[in-house]
């Protein structure tokens, strides 16, 4: 026992208990999905084609999004001017930034009836053929969203590049290729290969992009075979499967990970010497940050032209409408409460106790679910509770918002567990010795701190949940829908101005989400302190 | 001789106005000490090029320095850490101080040179990671004696050493400068090095510079 930290057994009971149901949750959605393996019939699903299709379209997604991530970073990193800070914020919004709003948005632009065809027609009076449905399309809307993120994750690297050393290469004339091989790239490198392992997952078990862009069943990936086998063919054997091939191949990535080096998105900024590179140099940074922003902000852009039209009346008149909308409400808001209720006592219980296996054993559950992909969790799911008797559509809305929430972990796991176990390490002895109990700590010494964190964990967690269609789209129904999936379904009937509405709708409450939670959260913790 | 007058400015957002007068001989060592936060590795960005004063005059022998960018300025710098690039050896290290297109050859032999005269001759393989932090002042100082500038920079350049060490590297510090004859300006709060370092030394308070 570490003398320095509070004594809070409540506080290391109420975790432990919540990472063993966490663990229970886990292991009875893989008993499900186990039992029905021994139990199904033969699948003909071509498990390696689909293992192929899937690592390839994840490798070229990884190394063209780390490559055009490092990129951008450079260009962000050297200039300087009004708005950079807001272009930063709108690159830091891909993590939350739905994958089938941006797969939506390509089509808007890229597509036959987008933005460049017409310019095309207009100009040259003939369309430009874009292939944008197949490996291409679904590696293109991959890199805007996975280099969007590494871009930000890269410029808080070279931001914390001390400022002694940033003098020292100055002083010394070094080019700007010198400057990148002997000064950034030393500050880059150790973060790459953790970086590569998380967009490789974040590629390979990508749902949304890949159903809306595959453009049939030659581009399918294993989660939308998953998806495709439970809902189009009915060959549950072959989900099962797929789910295991999944589970499996998830976790030896997730293994590979752990063995990297942390990825910190934390944004300690020196104080850099202004230090401009040469005119040619400088043209090429900016070209890379047109073609960056244009890359990432044009689809954004024409989801919310093409979608606040007159399409918005006519979907404000249904009534089915606003039950997507007052449903992915209450599930977001829903999702994002208990994300940060189970991500506040796994964090507390782990920041009680200095024993590092103690700490491992209760964070552990939490982790878990990064190997579950979304749509194998939503699979566990529905086979549980068919096998309890119950009607998947009666447990639609309490398993959507649990698995969302169990989703989202985590990442808010790794946003609040750091903060709180620094608070308990540099603030614990003068909490003991003013003998503050347990929920005084929390009231005027954690929540006051962690404020910010706090948001930025509801608002992820709102976002995620608000663009999610992995675990709807196998327990939706037509009374019980989403707006994602309502918007998966008016795409699937050709409604595509209903789609553009619901997408435009859905980026503005991300993007509210994204900026406000964490503010409003800062200012109601600021107020407390 | 290196001298400013008037030397004028202000970080933005902040009250506290500089004014800066002095001047630095070759072959002898200027220190300026004062508190923290005082303003004296303002007053070395300020050679060095990294801020542009809003007002008065710096010039070495007459030549007016304050629209040279950094690079191209007459001055090296030494700071308390980041002496070195870590990942790179130390004759890389020091070669980034020579032209570029030297021949690699001369390359060689220079480095070999001014390792000798730092008294660490041999260690051009060695990863700067791997030396001691005596040892990396000293390359940084080789490097220096490659760049061949006339004026140095040390920004707390012995803080970070043990007391041993800190002498032997304080001595060559000294007899570099008198050999090579470099305007040697020193930052420090500590009074052992000024005292026994420095042949002029100027005071930092409110903003001004006063000889002490």
């Amino acid at each position: 026992m570490n003398p320095s930290l509070p004594r809070r057994p409540l506080r290391l009971v109420a975790g432990a208990t919540l990472a063993l149901a966490i663990a229970a949750l886990v292991a009875i959605v893989l008993a499900s999905i186990l039992r029905s393996a021994t139990g199904a019939a033969e699948s003909r699903v071509d498990i390696w084609r689909l293992i192929v299709m899937t690592t390839t379209q994840a490798a070229l997604s990884t190394v063209l999004s780390l490559i055009v991530g490092i990129a951008l970073a450079w260009a962000l990193n050297r200039l300087r001017f009004p708005g950079r800070d807001f272009i930063v914020g709108l690159f830091a919004s891909a993590i939350v930034t739905p994958g089938l709003i941006i797969a939506f948005g390509l089509l808007a632009v890229w597509g036959r009836s987008g933005w460049v065809n017409e310019a095309s027609l207009w100009l040259a009076g003939q369309p430009l053929e874009v292939p944008l449905f197949g490996l291409g399309g679904i590696v293109a809307a991959h890199v805007i969203l996975d280099a969007s993120f590494a871009a930000r994750i890269l410029l808080a690297r070279l931001d914390a590049i001390p400022e002694a050393r940033l003098k020292m290469g100055q002083s010394l004339g070094l080019s700007a290729f010198r400057r990148f091989t002997i000064i950034d790239w030393p500050m880059l490198g150790p973060t790459l290969p953790g970086l590569a392992s998380i967009i490789f997952l974040l590629a390979f078990t990508s749902f949304p992009v890949v159903l809306l862009l595959g453009g049939g069943p030659a581009n399918q990936t294993l989660e939308v075979a998953i998806f495709a086998a439970v809902r189009l063919d009915f060959d549950l054997a072959g989900a099962v499967q797929l789910a295991l091939v999944q589970i499996a191949i998830c976790s030896a990535i997730i293994l590979a990970t752990a063995a990297f080096a942390p990825v910190s998105a934390a944004t300690a900024r020196s104080r850099p010497p202004r230090w401009r590179d040469s005119g040619p140099v400088r043209a090429l940074q900016w070209l890379i940050l047109a073609i960056g922003l244009a890359g990432f902000a044009l689809p954004l852009l024409a989801i919310l032209l093409d979608g606040i039209g007159p399409s918005l009346i006519d979907l404000a008149v249904r009534p089915s409408f606003w039950r997507a909308v007052a449903t992915s409400l209450a599930i977001g808001a829903g999702s994002a409460t208990l994300t940060l209720l189970l991500a506040l006592v796994i964090g507390m219980a782990r920041a009680a106790t200095a024993s590092r296996t103690a700490r491992t054993l209760i964070g552990a559950p939490a982790y878990t679910y990064l190997a579950v992909p979304a749509v194998v969790l939503s699979l566990g799911a529905f086979l549980t509770v068919r096998d309890m008797g119950i009607l998947p559509e009666m447990a639609a809305p309490i398993v959507v918002l649990i698995a969302n929430a169990l989703l989202a972990l985590p990442f808010a796991l790794a946003t609040l567990a750091p903060p709180l176990e620094a608070i308990a390490t540099s603030r614990g002895r003068l909490i003991r010795s003013l003998g503050l109990d347990s929920w005084s700590q929390f009231r005027e010494v954690e929540w006051p701190l962690i404020g910010r964190d706090a948001g930025v964990v509801v608002a992820l967690s709102f976002c995620f949940s608000l663009g999610d269609l992995g675990v709807i789209a196998l327990f939706g129904t037509e009374d019980f829908t989403t707006l994602p999936l309502a918007m998966y379904r008016a795409l699937g009937a050709y409604r595509t101005n209903d789609a553009a509405t619901i997408a435009a709708l859905m980026l503005l409450l991300t993007i509210a989400a994204f900026v406000l939670l964490p503010k409003l959260f800062a200012r109601l913790t600021d107020a407390r302190s | 001789m290196l001298e400013a007058d008037r030397l004028t400015f202000s970080h933005p957002g902040a009250a506290q106005r500089y004014e800066l007068t002095f001047a630095a001989a070759p072959g002898e060592i200027t220190a300026v000490s004062g508190q923290s936060g005082s303003g004296k590795s303002t007053l070395l960005d300020l050679i060095a090029g990294f801020l542009a004063p809003s007002g008065g005059t710096l010039t070495l022998d007459g030549t007016d320095l304050i629209l040279l960018p950094p690079e191209a300025r007459p001055v090296s710098i030494l700071f308390q850490s980041e002496t070195l690039f870590e990942h790179l050896s130390a004759g890389h290290n020091l070669a980034l101080g020579l032209p570029r297109g030297t021949p690699r050859d001369e390359t060689s032999r220079r480095i070999a040179a001014a390792l000798a005269e730092v008294g660490l001759p041999g260690i051009e393989a060695q990863r700067a990671s791997t030396l001691s932090g005596g040892e990396k002042q000293r390359v940084a100082l080789a490097r220096t004696l490659l760049r061949n500038k006339p004026v140095l920079l040390l920004d707390e350049p012995f803080s970070a050493l043990d007391d041993s060490t800190r002498a032997t590297v304080r001595e060559l510090v000294r007899d570099l400068t008198e050999r090579h004859r470099w305007i040697t300006m020193l930052v420090s709060h500590h009074a052992d090095d000024i005292e026994a370092l420095a042949a002029r030394r100027y005071r930092l308070e409110d903003g001004r510079l006063a000889l002490a």
